[in-house]
């Protein structure tokens, strides 16, 4: 079975919990004192990610770290329909990977700026806030343009990808780092949808879509 | 990411607090644990910058920071933390005996900054309604919404609130029940900005584990919340005591984010009460007779 | 320009308010809580829960009532109304607890709303008679009057010229907030409605209306363009935005909340206010059973709650109550349903003979002395006859909230079966008994009650035997009384007024006798005190008063054994004192 070295507060470990509930993959949260303990800065964690960063999977002795990149092992392993991390169609695969990067931008910015108010990292704030706005602007305006086209997801498929996955924790988690998703409402039509996947779970800070 | 400086940089600035009432009280500042032998750190309390350091063992020091004369802030060290006064405070601070009981574990499960004041997150503390909604299948499960008829009181020698006779429906209350049950409860108010639970013990009929919640106003509209616990349990590690506490907090946080306003309105016509919300409105005339302005709208004059 | 509070503003595009979502929203500084519930209804509604301040955006929208997230108050679609509240699930919650609500209008695809609006939003000829074809809004980090200054200066090219550049363009004026913007390229020619949304002080939104629909094929590429050339625009906006001195914010003030509803509550107060509707529909639903839509004349109608009546004032005079059938967030009218009684003094007879469609009847407000719990892992519904009514309106709450119910409803025949169009949105939780005789269906009550369990709760309207039957069996069964839920249709029982006694008033110490022939009830209003009633017979529930000392003559058919036990409340239009003096908590 999978080993998830987890803190349920981060969104990056958040990801993995969100993909591994959309593949039905079984797996066992190692819960790391990330705060206060900074157990991911001590030796014995550094063992397992010399980095010390989460979030590590290890899978049957195979460790991998880097939230995003851990999103593309999970769905290129456990995803049988090829669909999340689509291999098999290189342009949608390109797509996919565009908007991966797209993410690393959101958790820079958007969850960076969560960080700093929950749990008192010394980022730049306001860098963080107005770079976050930027981006998420760009990603209205583009989520916009896919209804139009009859799209619901950030890549031009019909179904979700990764890419969606890795974005989606950055932006409805916003408002804990002090940005407003009010200006946005493509951007909010598109967490309610991912929020009715099949297989959707919460974390803390992070609202059912609510079906009563 | 970057690693966190252990400093809790606070971009956003605030006026100074004026309220002489609220100034002249003990304020939890940091964890002990995050005081360091010979380093000065930098944090912010009602608007002032504040540095502390520690001089060694037990030599705390807190001064404002644009003292250059370091003039010390009246200090004192309880129950984890680090407790400073910008004011005039008084010789001692609440009582909580429990925490000196040999076979208690005493643990900081977390600092989580939030923007709200610290009268609404310590009124959603006191709240039991909320938790079939924000704490679901944990604190509570929808159907079982009934906040059941309690009693509030303030006890006249310390002028401290309590409820007590609180029960509530708990999904999660034994590993082998599958029905839940009804949890007690007991509430306390000892401090504007601070507020204790007490929730019978799993394994003591008659002994209780402790849940604190002590605000750092870091503005009106500001806190950073340090949740402190006094338990019972010799079983669990301590990083899943704190897990289960930072989750709990964690789904607390977007509802008080989405508050509005974000001070809370001490004049009766400014929300609508219900029975369930007799603490609440305890809480709300008693911060009304102490005269807090801070963090608070005050009541409209007669 | 014109007073921003006094006119209507563009707040959302019609692509906003999908199925079941909220949109959250913003005007000069006030957020809105932006919806569209299953019947089309557009709710416009400040965005915040009276409750403790909660923003209803981060709610839920069943299409047919909002949720709070942070306690799970519901409010109505149309009168924003709080239609439960989940931590007093015994309790109906005050009608007048009623989110405050902004006027909403759908016009060339926008929704529009005000502060306090005069009118109706603009009326724009270009639109009238072209066919609007809606453009992405752009939100804009700039106030209004600079977004529309920079506007005068925009430009963009005409439809079939969208690669050419720099065609002609001309500019009107459209109401306070908007332009409209014409580009001639040649013989191309577009004209384009610019509306600009007063967000906050320091931001707007554009919406924008082109007056004609591009062909399909070509409507991408018309998208395309002008969310490039506002794209320029919003930037040269913001650029000059930033270099003004930064205006005063826009505080929205939020009403106070009526001195009723800041105290925690008490008991009811007269309720005299008689409501005008219009009869909109009548039809025969089942045999001898008439069927009634009511629509407001005036105001929109007040909330209602399941188990909720009103008094019903017909045109010969008699007053009687019946049961809504309204499922949640059905507020556009109340429906009804009306058994012809063969021994009618008056009341069912009118209804069936002479109430027609387009009729005028004066009601009460809806009162609810039969609420529903929501906390229940099961719930039973019996309902015999015309008691299917309030069980209806239970039975579409359960089931929207996906609660357990089960309703069984026992009628002559398939013929007397009424509300055939609800009944089928509930699923197989109804189970329908036919043509039982009296030892029949005490047998099935018998089975339906047989298994009491942890939270569950009965609720039973039906014929007085049917009722006592329930009751006897429900508590032979092991149900407590407090689970046990009734409504009589009336009081059947002999009243005797004989008794003589005296009634102390003790807020406002006062002390009056009650002589035989006349009742509690009586005595107060002649004494000027404000009294609500309904039924007075015994049988609603509406007129009780708190005992605070005093042994009381229970003569009605709304209290349990228990309640009647307790000695702490009287029905004041039949019950009666049996020691010399009552004291009440009025």
């Amino acid at each position: 079975m999978i080993t998830l070295y987890d803190y349920e507060l981060s969104a990056n470990c958040y990801k993995q919990r969100l993909m591994m509930s959309l593949l039905d993959v079984a797996y066992e949260s190692t819960p790391i004192d990330f705060f206060p303990g900074l157990e991911h800065k001590g030796d014995d964690f550094k063992k397992i990610n010399p980095m010390g960063h989460i979030p590590v999977i290890d899978d049957a002795g195979y460790v991998l770290w880097d939230a995003h990149a851990i999103l593309v092992y999970l769905a290129a392993k456990f995803d049988p329909s090829g669909r999340w991390y689509p291999t098999s169609d290189p342009e949608l695969l390109g797509e996919t990977a565009s908007w991966m990067l797209f993410a690393e931008g959101t958790t820079n910015t958007a969850s960076a700026a969560r960080l700093h108010v929950n749990l008192g990292y010394d980022f730049d704030i306001e860098a963080c806030r107005t770079g976050a706005h930027h981006l998420f602007r760009l990603l209205d305006e583009h989520l916009w343009f896919r209804e139009r086209e009859g799209k619901d997801w950030v890549c031009s498929s019909d179904h979700p990808t990764i890419a969606d996955i890795a974005i989606f924790p950055d932006v409805v988690l916003s408002e804990e780092g002090g940005v407003s998703r009010l200006d946005y409402p493509a951007l909010r039509r598109w967490t309610d949808r991912v929020k009715a996947l099949p297989g959707f779970i919460v974390m803390p800070g992070i609202f059912p879509l609510g079906t009563s | 990411m970057t690693h966190p400086s252990g400093g809790y940089v606070i971009a956003t600035v605030h006026n100074p607090c004026t309220d002489s009432v609220i100034l002249d009280h003990w304020h939890p500042l940091v964890p002990v644990a995050d005081v360091s032998l010979g380093e000065v750190r930098t944090t912010t309390l009602l608007g002032v910058q504040v540095s502390y350091t520690s001089d060694g063992a037990e030599r705390v020091r807190v001064w404002r920071s644009r003292d250059t004369t370091e003039q010390p802030l009246p200090t004192r060290v309880d129950y984890l933390y680090l407790w400073v006064s910008l004011g005039s405070p008084p010789d001692s601070i609440f009582e909580i005996p429990e925490f000196s009981e040999p076979d208690r574990r005493n643990v900081h499960a977390g600092t989580i900054g939030v923007h709200v004041s610290a009268p609404r997150a310590v009124e959603n503390f006191l709240d039991m309604g909320h938790f079939p909604y924000v704490h679901t299948d944990v604190l509570g499960a929808e159907p079982h919404t009934e906040v059941a008829e309690y009693d509030v009181h303030i006890d006249p020698e310390t002028n401290e609130i309590w409820a007590t006779d609180c029960v509530f429906y708990q999904p999660r209350a034994a590993t082998t029940s599958t029905e839940g049950q009804m949890s007690d409860y007991l509430y306390r108010v000892p401090h504007p900005f601070c507020v204790i639970l007490y929730k019978t013990s799993p394994l003591h009929d008659e002994r209780m584990d402790v849940i604190g919640l002590f605000c750092r106003s870091v503005g009106p509209d500001h806190i950073e919340a340090h949740m402190f616990l006094s338990l019972l349990d010799p079983d669990n590690s301590e990083p899943i005591i704190r897990k289960f506490q930072q989750s709990i907090f964690g789904q607390d946080k977007p509802i008080l984010e989405n508050q509005y306003p974000k001070l809370l309105p001490l004049d009766p016509r400014a929300e609508t009460p219900i029975r369930a919300d007799k603490v609440a409105i305890a809480y709300r005339r008693w911060l009304s007779d102490l005269g807090v302005t801070y963090g608070v709208i005050p009541e409209r004059a007669a | 320009m014109a007073d921003a509070f006094s006119s209507w503003h563009p707040l959302a595009t019609a692509y906003d308010l999908p199925h079941r979502h909220i949109f959250h929203g913003q005007l000069l500084g006030r957020e809105l809580a932006v919806w569209r519930a299953d019947d089309n209804f557009i709710n416009v509604w400040e965005n915040r829960c009276l409750h403790r301040g909660v923003r209803l955006s981060i709610g839920t929208n069943d299409g047919a009532e909002l949720t709070c997230r942070y306690h799970g108050w519901r409010y109505a679609n149309r009168s924003a109304g709080c239609t439960y509240i989940p931590a007093h699930p015994a309790d109906a919650p005050a009608r007048t607890i009623c989110n405050r609500t902004f006027p909403a209008v759908e016009r060339y695809g926008l929704i529009w709303s005000g502060e306090n609006p005069d009118g109706q939003p603009p009326m724009v000829e270009l639109l009238e008679t072209g066919s609007p074809f809606l453009l992405r809004n752009l939100p804009v980090n700039a106030s209004a009057d600079v977004v529309l200054e920079a506007l005068r200066d925009h430009s963009f090219q005409p439809q079939g010229r969208l690669e050419g550049q720099g065609a002609d363009m001309t500019v009107a004026i459209v109401g306070d907030y908007g332009l409209a913007l014409t580009s001639t390229d040649g013989q191309a020619s577009t004209s384009a409605v610019f509306f600009v949304q007063p967000v906050a002080a320091d931001r707007s939104v554009i919406r924008c209306v082109l007056a004609e629909t591009p062909p399909q094929s070509e409507q991408l590429k018309v998208w395309r363009h002008h969310a490039d050339a506002l794209g320029k625009l919003v930037n040269r906006a913001e650029a000059t935005f930033a270099t003004l001195p930064a205006p005063a914010p826009l505080v929205a003030t939020i009403e106070e909340v009526p001195i009723d509803l800041s105290v925690m509550p008490e008991m009811a107060t007269d309720r005299r206010a008689a409501l005008r509707v219009e009869v909109s529909r009548k039809w025969t639903t089942a045999e001898g059973i008439a069927a009634f839509e009511l629509t407001s004349i005036g105001e929109p109608l007040p909330t209602f709650q399941p188990g909720a009546h009103i008094d019903l004032h017909l045109p010969n005079g008699l007053v009687r109550q019946y049961s809504l059938t309204n499922g949640p967030g059905e507020t556009a009218y109340y429906r009804i349903g009306v058994k012809l009684d063969p021994d009618s003094a008056g009341g069912s007879r009118a209804l069936h003979e002479s109430v027609r469609e387009r009729d005028v009847l004066a009601i009460s407000e809806p009162r609810n002395n039969f609420p529903l719990r929501r906390d229940a892992l099961r719930t039973l519904l019996i309902g015999g006859g015309i008691g299917v009514t309030p069980m209806l309106a239970m039975a579409q709450a359960l089931h929207v909230m996906n609660l357990n119910f089960e309703l069984h409803y026992f009628a002559q025949s398939n013929a007397h079966l009424a509300f055939e169009e609800i009944r089928n949105t509930l699923g197989n939780s109804v189970k329908v008994h036919l043509g039982l005789s009296p030892e029949q269906t005490r047998a099935e009550i018998e089975a339906a009650v047989a298994e009491f369990d942890y939270a569950n709760q009965l609720y039973v309207c039906g014929p007085g035997p049917m009722l006592e039957a329930t009751r006897e069996l429900a508590a032979a069964a092991g149900w407590p009384d407090e689970t046990v839920h009734f409504e009589y249709f009336k009081n059947t029982n002999e009243i005797d007024d004989s008794s003589q006694f005296d009634v102390a008033l003790a807020r406002s110490a006062v002390t009056l006798p009650v002589p035989s022939g006349s009742s509690i009830l009586e005595v107060l209003r002649a004494n000027g005190v404000a009294m609500p009633s309904s039924c007075e017979q015994g049988a609603c529930g509406t007129c009780t008063v708190p005992v605070i000392d005093g042994d009381i003559d229970h003569q009605d058919v709304y209290l349990n054994q228990t309640e009647r036990a307790a000695g702490d409340k009287i029905m004041t239009c039949v019950s009666r004192a049996t020691s010399t003096r009552l004291v009440l908590d009025i």
